[in-house]
């Protein structure tokens, strides 16, 4: 029994912790917004949400503490009096921290302290919020019984499911559904039929001809910028997914690209004015060749220099664009304006619609690309790099030959991204090569899947495409990213759709 | 069978090493033009001019050393670059301004001046009282970070550490921006350390001022690293860090604690970046989720400069960053909005001319 | 017969150890050779600068007469030397037939481009690379599995596939280090006919590591002992066998006088019972 207090007391001070820094940080808020969300209720602007929708967040905390806290014990035995007792001491102590923090904070509020002087994201109103509208007194007793009680609720629902079902945990349940669907027997024998898969994919092109269509300026600015990351993600994925070699700056290249496609293209400062496409490839060709300078040097070197040195040449780069020593060259901190717009035979097509179509080939074409290396003899070689660059290069494989035109190629996909980004927005400046853009790239083909095609679309689509949807989250994104790095690398590093081999030996026989 | 293929002509490995060679001599030949045109043939800036950049050079070298001196540490012991210890500085500079916060709130009037604070009344005890909660607050962060983001995945591929360590950072830096806002702070020093007072000495014929807060830094960071350099080498956990770091399972089998050595090792790193952390609030008196950031770079660039796992090697590192930081941009003649860029072509420079570093590093043969 | 591979006064040193010192071993083709020695003989440190992963400070090593010490081990492993690893070291994510495809890597020319444009020599390439893993995942056994994780197979099963993917690269020197070392009896017969039937059908030249005696007497045409870096003995497993210096490197230096008191007693006893 005492090891079950022991576990309720870590989780719920783990869990109260997390409370009262979401509290801290304004999340609670957020989070009630959303709630409120999901019941088709939403929360205008400087407005607090409904009080029912924060209870029902609190609940949906409390809950959670009190599944993790009755989890299966591996040195007692697994009974309904253990999980209580562990539940409802995590939800205690949870509650006891939350209260604490609400108690205090609502003095503040009586005093007439405004805290947002030193921690701007409370609000007296969150502080209220908090408290259920109560005096700091009740409040704090009132979110104490309810973080208590919820994860009472939780641990004994999960207690119980676990009996009847042997229905491990929610999460690993949720991560494995999405690839269980993919991967299902019938998925796959689906796909093989010739026939299917020809049905599909005049299903599929029909959909990408007609949404850009239907869907407005507004979706399609969005989608086009998912298509972009997907392009950038599949270029990271040779380089880090299937090489092995991690790469920090990889908005360098993605900087090159867009800058030498704009400074061919745009009036000033060169009025070079060439042509779209010839910018395009040059531009592509010129992120190639950057890469190819980068990795000659460093890429004999061991892995965690590339992942620097392409830090600090990303930073150099966005450094000097912004300066006013290459202004001239460059068109400094003010960027480039008036950046061509594709034309085809001579007819500009600039309007969304058509760069959304302009896009989505540029997509499926890297698409081919990735796919076709991935399997070939180029791209196994990449990966036994990885597991074992030793034994690789004692197999007969050219590390370095190999790991260098992987980075190339790498550098050329992003030179392509950026290229298109700049003609799109038509403007291109040192603020749109910042690190935070390497950190979307990684983040997505970490958690979408490394190595893995479908899971970059997956990640590019949870990545630019969920905030648009979830905006309310939208100050909070870079934190959900941290700490869904720190997580994914301990519980599922290869990401939420793992890569996977292909069947050669049974395959083999069909095509013989 | 077939017949043997000829020896393979020499590639571009062979190329490779003139070609680094042969860059370092190209870069020291840009340096040393750029270096004569600025010093002479234009002549821009007077010594007292030099005398100053070369001070407030060694003070900011020497915060970079403290928190070199942590990268290195981590290195040495676990072979990974702890990319979340810029964020561990900017958490004790924070600690700093918060101490100093709360002490201007508590009134301690004395009957000359009624409405005196505790901060001004006792600068003495406030900056120590500082240091505690900024070294307490980073060693802190530094030993949860390991506990929680890094001995999970002690086993696991390179490539997972370093993402959790991106992830750490990103997760630590956003975390602080959330709670204590983007503006950046201004630290209020206690009146005895104003950042505008100190000795004034006169260098031909002009005023250099020596800033109490920059002398105290410097002499700060000169003790704080020979301690270090007396606890690595002549104490018992020093001895047990160093044997963790050339080998884990022997010094397991000797008796070592191999956790517990490491998590000291964090502790220890994390306390040292608090203080620089501090030292940085004092005396540039500007705090921000971001201020981690840049010095995070740079500390590492130093670290690698000096030749990573080395700790001297980190020290000296730091130190020249520090002083080539603040004369390089005049010394080259180069704008003072590209000083960042000083910092990260070095770090470029370094690893391809010369990757183990000045003082080398110190690699484990990789065995098969 | 040419010789396939030899080391001439060959010296690996690590700053104050002398892992190998001055060794020189001629081997003709097609023979099994064993080096054999105890513990930290340096036996493996041989193999890592044949290999190519060491350049030693001293000697040459020829292979069919071409100088090879100091080339780099993909070069070396094109020119058609193989091996296999101590503690097994497969390509653990990829599957089994995927760890063989990668053995062969140097054999084939499809390059990127042609992977991209999926041009006729990657098709044909690609399809007789699989056929011919196939049939190799057949000759050491592992039929039906190609297509498991490498790291998924028992340990037998992964020795094999090790040798396999060596096999992929069609080698005419291979470097087993250590081939039956885990293995039952039974698991070790196999095993040592296994490697036989490598000399006799596919003519490779064997250089073997072991420590099970009775394996090297059993298969080994040519026996090299060393003994902390120098080679001590070389010859047939007969004459090995019973030379003095070898059994003292690995029974201690007394047991020459040792094994003559044991002896004497022995005659003592019996002299006296009769």
């Amino acid at each position: 029994m005492k090891a079950a207090v022991d576990k309720g007391l870590r989780t719920g001070v783990i869990f109260g912790i997390v409370i009262v820094v979401m509290f801290l940080i304004g999340f609670t808020v957020t989070g009630a917004e959303l709630v409120g969300k999901l019941f088709g209720v939403s929360t205008p602007s400087n407005t607090m949400p409904s009080l029912s929708f924060f209870a029902l967040f609190m609940i949906l905390m409390g809950t959670w503490t009190g599944t993790i806290a009755a989890q299966h014990p591996l040195v007692e035995a697994d009974t309904w009096k253990r999980a209580l007792t562990a539940g409802i001491s995590a939800g205690a102590f949870s509650g006891l921290l939350a209260a604490v923090i609400g108690f205090l904070f609502g003095g503040l509020n009586s005093s007439k302290i405004d805290p947002r002087t030193y921690l701007p994201s409370i609000s007296p109103e969150s502080i209220k919020m908090f408290l259920f509208g109560q005096t700091s007194l009740v409040g704090s007793l009132m979110i104490f019984a309810l973080l208590t009680f919820s994860a009472l609720a939780g641990a004994s629902l999960s207690y119980f499911l676990r009996s009847n079902n042997g229905l491990k945990s929610g999460t690993s349940a949720a991560t494995n559904s999405i690839s269980a669907v993919m991967r299902s027997e019938r998925m796959t024998s689906l796909l093989q039929n010739k026939y299917a898969r020809y049905v599909m994919m005049l299903v599929f092109a029909a959909i990408l001809l007609i949404l850009p269509r239907t869907w407005g300026s507004y979706w399609n600015y969005v989608f086009g910028t998912v298509g972009i990351y997907i392009i950038l993600g599949l270029g990271l994925n040779i380089i880090t997914g299937w090489a092995g070699q991690l790469v920090i700056g990889y908005v360098a290249f993605f900087a090159v690209g867009a800058y030498t496609f704009s400074l061919l293209t745009a009036p000033e400062p060169h009025h070079l004015m060439l042509n779209f496409w010839v910018a395009l490839g040059l531009g592509v060709l010129a992120a190639g060749i950057s890469g190819l300078l980068i990795g000659l040097p460093i890429l004999n070197l061991r892995g965690d220099y590339l992942a620097i040195v392409t830090l600090g040449f990303a930073e150099i780069i966005r450094i000097m664009l912004k300066s006013d020593l290459m202004t001239a060259y460059t068109a400094g901190p003010r960027g480039i304006r008036d950046i061509a717009g594709p034309t085809l035979f001579g007819k500009s097509f600039i309007s969304d619609v058509d760069f959304m179509y302009l896009i989505i080939i540029a997509v499926l074409v890297v698409t081919f690309l990735a796919n076709r290396l991935q399997n070939s003899r180029t791209g196994k070689a990449w990966y036994a790099i990885n597991l074992d660059e030793t034994v690789a290069r004692a197999t007969g494989i050219n590390a370095f030959a190999s790991k260098l035109l992987a980075l190339s190629l790498s550098a050329a996909v992003a030179g392509l991204a950026g290229a298109l980004f700049a003609s799109r927005n038509q403007f291109t400046g040192p603020d749109d090569h910042a690190l935070m853009v390497s950190i979307n790239v990684i983040c997505l083909v970490i958690v979408g899947g490394i190595g893995n095609i479908p899971g970059i679309f997956l990640g590019a689509f949870a990545l630019k495409g969920l905030p648009e949807i979830l905006r309310e989250t939208e100050s909070y994104r870079l934190l959900i990213f941290g700490v869904l790095l720190i997580v994914m690398m301990r519980l599922r590093p290869e990401g939420f759709l793992p890569a996977k081999r292909p069947k050669l030996e049974k395959n083999s026989g069909k095509e013989a | 069978m077939d017949k043997p293929t000829s020896t393979p002509a020499p590639g571009k490995l062979r190329l490779g090493r003139y070609l680094r060679s042969f860059a370092g001599i190209l870069a020291g030949l840009f340096l040393l033009w750029r270096l004569y045109t600025a010093l002479i043939v234009d002549q821009q800036f007077g010594a007292d001019t030099w005398v100053r950049f070369a001070l407030s050079g060694l003070i900011l070298g020497g915060m970079y050393a403290l928190i070199a001196i942590g990268y290195t540490l981590v290195y040495g012991i676990m072979f990974m670059i702890n990319f979340a210890h810029g964020e561990v500085m900017m958490l004790g500079a924070f600690g700093c301004f918060f101490t100093f916060e709360a002490l201007r709130f508590i009134p301690a009037p004395t009957l000359a001046i009624p409405d005196l604070n505790f901060l001004d009344a006792h600068p003495i005890l406030s900056v120590i009282l500082a240091f505690a909660v900024g070294i307490s607050v980073s060693a802190t962060a530094g030993y949860f970070l390991e506990k929680i983001a890094y001995r999970p995945l002690r086993k696991a591929p390179r490539l997972i550490l370093l993402i959790t360590a991106i992830g750490a950072s990103i997760f630590l830096q956003n975390l602080a921006m959330l709670l204590f806002g983007p503006q950046r702070k201004n630290v209020v020093n206690p009146e005895l350390l104003d950042r505008g007072a100190g000795w004034t000495v006169i260098v031909s014929g002009n005023p250099v001022l020596i800033s109490y807060t920059g002398i105290f830094s410097l002499v700060l960071s000169a003790v704080l690293m020979i301690g270090l350099y007396v606890l690595v080498q002549r104490t018992k956990l020093g001895r047990a860090m160093r044997a963790v770091a050339l080998d884990k399972n022997t010094a397991s089998l000797m008796g070592v604690d191999v956790d517990n050595v490491i998590s000291k090792t964090f502790i220890i790193s994390g306390a040292l970046a608090g203080a620089a952390g501090v030292m940085w609030a004092i005396h540039m008196g500007l705090v921000n989720h971001y201020t981690g950031f840049l010095p995070g770079i740079k500390a590492f660039t130093a670290a690698v400069m000096g030749g990573i796992g080395n700790i001297p090697g980190a020290m000296l590192g730091g130190m020249l960053l520090g002083v080539i930081e603040a004369v390089g941009p005049a010394a080259l003649g180069i704008d003072f909005q590209l000083k960042d860029v000083i910092a990260f072509s070095i770090l470029v420079l370094v690893l391809i001319v010369r990757p183990s570093g000045i003082l080398g590093e110190k690699l484990s043969e990789e065995k098969l | 017969m040419s010789t396939c591979i030899e080391t001439k006064q060959v010296s690996k040193i690590f700053g104050g150890l002398t892992a190998v010192n001055t060794v020189d071993v001629v081997v003709t083709e097609n023979i099994i050779a064993s080096i054999i020695g105890p513990n930290g003989a340096g036996k493996t440190t041989l193999f890592n600068c044949i290999s190519g992963y060491y350049t030693p400070e001293h000697g040459q090593i020829e292979f069919y007469g071409m100088p090879i010490q100091g080339q780099p081990t993909y070069a070396v492993a094109t020119m058609g030397i193989a091996r296999t690893y101590q503690n097994i070291r497969l390509f653990g994510d990829m599957t089994a037939i995927e760890n063989i495809m990668v053995g062969q890597y140097p054999r084939f020319k499809a390059g990127w481009v042609d992977a991209v444009l999926s041009t006729r020599r990657e098709r044909d390439e690609e399809k007789q690379s699989i056929e011919e893993s196939v049939r190799l995942l057949k000759f050491v056994g592992l039929a039906g599995l190609g297509d498991s994780l490498a790291r998924n197979l028992p340990y037998g099963a992964q020795r094999r596939l090790e040798i396999a993917r060596a096999l992929a690269n069609k080698p005419r020197l291979l470097l087993l280090d250590e081939p039956t070392a885990g293995m039952n009896p039974q698991e070790t017969g196999k095993m040592t006919h296994f490697i036989r039937s490598l000399r006799d059908e596919l003519g490779i030249t064997i250089l073997l590591i072991e420590h099970d005696m009775r394996v090297v007497m059993d298969i080994s045409d040519q026996i090299t002992v060393l003994d902390y870096g120098t080679k001590i003995a070389e010859g047939k497993p007969k004459e090995i066998q019973s030379n003095q210096r070898v059994i003292e490197a690995y029974l201690g230096p007394d047991v020459t006088s040792l094994t003559k008191k044991y002896q004497l007693r022995k005659k003592q006893r019996y002299d006296a019972k009769s």
